[in-house]
């Protein structure tokens, strides 16, 4: 299988502090990854680097062969992130939002494929509400719009559960269930033990920089590994 | 072609949320107004004839004012986080830092010819000398400012003094500009032919075209995380 | 280079700059002629002008280093950057302490717009806006990059600023007539302030060197600290 997202020794500092100590990643096309971590475990920056918005202080990601930096490649077309911050305008309705990131990706048909996609997360009849009307579920929702928007090969998201209210949290459900299509790789970094193992085919433990515990999803019994987790955290050695 | 239409995705949307939010243009207008209204205060009008200080005063209302529109251009990106979505787009850097500068552009210039204005109602300077000549010389200064300020307002939000470091940042900086373009105005103001001042329209056009350029290479090694 | 080379080599430039500021000290109080509408204190030009041009070899090295910075990410690229705009900041210092005393007693005002002492002054700023980036950052890497881009931007722009001064001043001739150097200059004065330049120049890299190599042990020392916390 050929690995979509690579990464090699991948490490991240803030001058003394390191965030990001080694990670090693092989992700195939399909493949849904959850990463599991106590805050401050460093799982914001890998993925900042995952993504090509953070510079890697070390080692190195590629997309379909291609590396990852900080310039302008085609690979950027081929990355989705969902951060917790939502990367919205407020005083932009929702369809001048997602008519904005689309012209930014060089999206064709964006006439048809906004109304869709709004429609898809539920906020069909918001669309023509500035963001700062709506309510925090609806910006999330409309967040995952804009981060699916270009249809990404890898989809990146940070704490997408944070604060959702439950329509938004079942309409975030049913869209990431639909990415498990086999050709899309998740990486998914949450604290929602659930949600997190449910959606997953592979799943790690991010403690101090690195991966603390690493294994395949199926083969994890929850309560089983909500303990082991426990202990993971407490003593990541 | 498709960096054109990122560019102007950039320009359109800056633009926009500007006309809705009114905060930049509206403490700009006020600005230029209100400092008209303290030089009058501050200049003994009996002593000196207000058409003599006339062009420094405008270009020094345009800097100070026009600090605190630029120096706000980054905060409208960081309330949501949007510039991440900006820099994680395809759009090339240098097309984000040329958007932003249009969009600021048109923004500066504005407020200048109402500094124009102003000064042509409150000290009865007279404007009507070479008005597009010195119309020209506002624009090509403004661009300069411009493209200096973006470029540095983008190191200074990334600061823990933010828009309070970009004054020291970039005065230094603006005094080609300043020199250049208070001596044309000046003079254009006063009747003189535009020929005795194109050696400074040369240069304010040399100043802005460097400023373009020197920022769009940079900005992208300022705004990387 | 190792820190122990760079330091023979910075004790070795700089005790030759010292000796070499002896020589010009000898040279501009007992050897050169007196020039004749200044008097004596005329002399302090042969520390003045010298001091101002290493104020801008500085920020040029400051400028390059920090642009090989930006593209080659080397931290000792930094250092150097730094070390020069340190070395920089203190030698424009000596221009505007010695340009204002020159002017209060050769033409009774402290400060006048002069060209070089004007650029000078912005110069000083623009040093002055690169410490305050560096240190302004929580993230040093941060600081190290918005300081690199001062550093530039700041060369880039002294060529305009420079001939902005010169058609500014053109246009307001000041009321006393002399210029700092007078018209041209004869050849002892000619001699004197070349040796100015090249000991100026020559002590400017001792102690960017000295610098240099103390920013490379603190560099290492935090490593080694960070390695054994680790």
């Amino acid at each position: 299988m050929e690995a979509v997202l690579e990464a090699r020794g991948l490490g991240r500092d803030y001058g003394p502090v390191v965030a990001v100590r080694s990670v090693d990643l092989t992700l195939g096309e399909g493949e849904f990854l959850t990463v599991f971590g106590p805050n401050g475990a460093g799982k914001t920056s890998l993925l900042g680097m995952l993504g090509g918005a953070m510079r890697p202080t070390r080692g190195s990601v590629s997309i379909r062969g291609e590396t990852v930096s900080l310039s302008d490649g085609a690979w950027r077309r081929r990355v989705g992130m969902l951060s917790h911050r939502g990367f919205l305008y407020a005083r932009l309705t929702a369809v001048e939002n997602l008519r904005f990131y689309g012209r930014l990706f060089g999206l064709e048909d964006l006439e048809r494929r906004i109304p869709e996609r709004l429609a898809r997360v539920g906020l069909a009849d918001r669309s023509h509400f500035q963001v700062r009307q709506l309510s925090n579920g609806m910006r999330q929702r409309l967040a995952l719009a804009r981060a699916l928007l270009h249809d990404p090969d890898v989809v990146l998201l940070d704490e997408p559960y944070t604060g959702l209210d439950p329509r938004a949290a079942s309409v975030l459900r049913g869209v990431l269930t639909e990415l498990r299509d086999g050709r899309r790789t998740v990486v998914m970094v949450t604290h929602n033990l659930k949600e997190g193992l449910e959606l997953a085919t592979r799943v790690a433990i991010q403690v101090s920089g690195r991966f603390a515990w690493e294994g395949v999803a199926d083969a994890v019994d929850r309560e089983d590994f909500e303990r082991h987790y426990h202990q993971v955290v407490e003593d990541p050695s | 072609m498709e960096y054109f239409v990122q560019l102007s995705a950039i320009v359109w949307k800056d633009l926009l949320l500007e006309v809705r939010s009114r905060e930049r243009i509206a403490a700009m207008g006020a600005f230029a107004v209100l400092a008209g209204v303290l030089f009058n205060f501050s200049i003994d009008t009996t002593a000196v004839r207000p058409q003599d200080v006339a062009a420094g005063l405008i270009w020094m209302t345009l800097v100070f004012g026009g600090l605190l529109g630029v120096g706000r251009t980054f905060h409208i990106e960081s309330q949501d986080g949007a510039m991440q979505g900006i820099l994680m787009s395809p759009a090339p850097k240098d097309a984000v830092f040329l958007a932003k500068v249009i969009a600021n552009f048109v923004l500066l210039y504005a407020i200048s010819l109402l500094v124009l204005g102003v000064f042509a109602l409150f000290f009865g300077v007279d404007v009507r000398n070479n008005l597009g000549w010195v119309s020209l010389i506002l624009g090509l200064g403004s661009l300069g400012f411009v493209a200096v300020a973006t470029l540095f307002a983008a190191i200074s939000t990334g600061t823990s003094m933010a828009e309070t470091l970009l004054p020291i940042l970039v005065f230094p900086l603006l005094v080609p500009m300043v020199v250049f373009g208070a001596g044309a105005t000046g003079r254009l103001m006063a009747g003189r032919p535009f020929s005795e001042v194109e050696g400074n329209v040369r240069m304010l056009g040399a100043f802005a075209f460097a400023a373009v350029a020197a920022g769009a290479v940079l900005f992208r090694y300022v705004v990387e995380e | 280079m190792t820190t122990v080379g760079v330091r023979r080599g910075a004790t070795g430039l700089t005790l030759l700059g010292l000796a070499g500021l002896v020589g010009l000290y000898w040279l501009s109080f007992f050897w050169v002629s007196t020039e004749a509408t200044q008097g004596v204190v005329q002399r302090i030009f042969y520390v003045h002008v010298p001091a101002a041009w290493t104020a801008f070899l500085a920020i040029g090295i400051s400028a390059l280093c920090s642009a090989v910075y930006l593209w080659l990410r080397d931290d000792r690229l930094d250092r150097a950057a730094m070390c020069a705009a340190e070395g920089g900041i203190v030698f424009a210092t000596i221009v505007l302490t010695t340009g204002p005393l020159w002017g209060r007693i050769a033409w009774g005002t402290y400060w006048t717009w002069e060209p070089r002492l004007t650029l000078t002054l912005l110069l000083w700023f623009i040093f002055a806006g690169y410490f305050m980036v560096r240190s302004a950052t929580d993230d040093p890497d941060k600081g190290k990059r918005y300081a690199a881009v001062v550093a530039i931007v700041g060369a880039l722009d002294i060529p305009f600023i420079h001939l902005s001064v010169i058609w500014f001043r053109s246009l307001h001739p000041q009321p006393v007539v002399a210029k700092p150097e007078g018209p041209t200059l004869p050849g002892d004065m000619l001699t004197t302030l070349m040796f100015g330049l090249g000991t100026f120049t020559i002590l400017f890299f001792g102690f960017f060197l000295f610098r240099y190599a103390l920013e490379g042990l603190r560099a290492e020392a935090d490593l080694r600290a960070r390695r054994s916390a680790a």
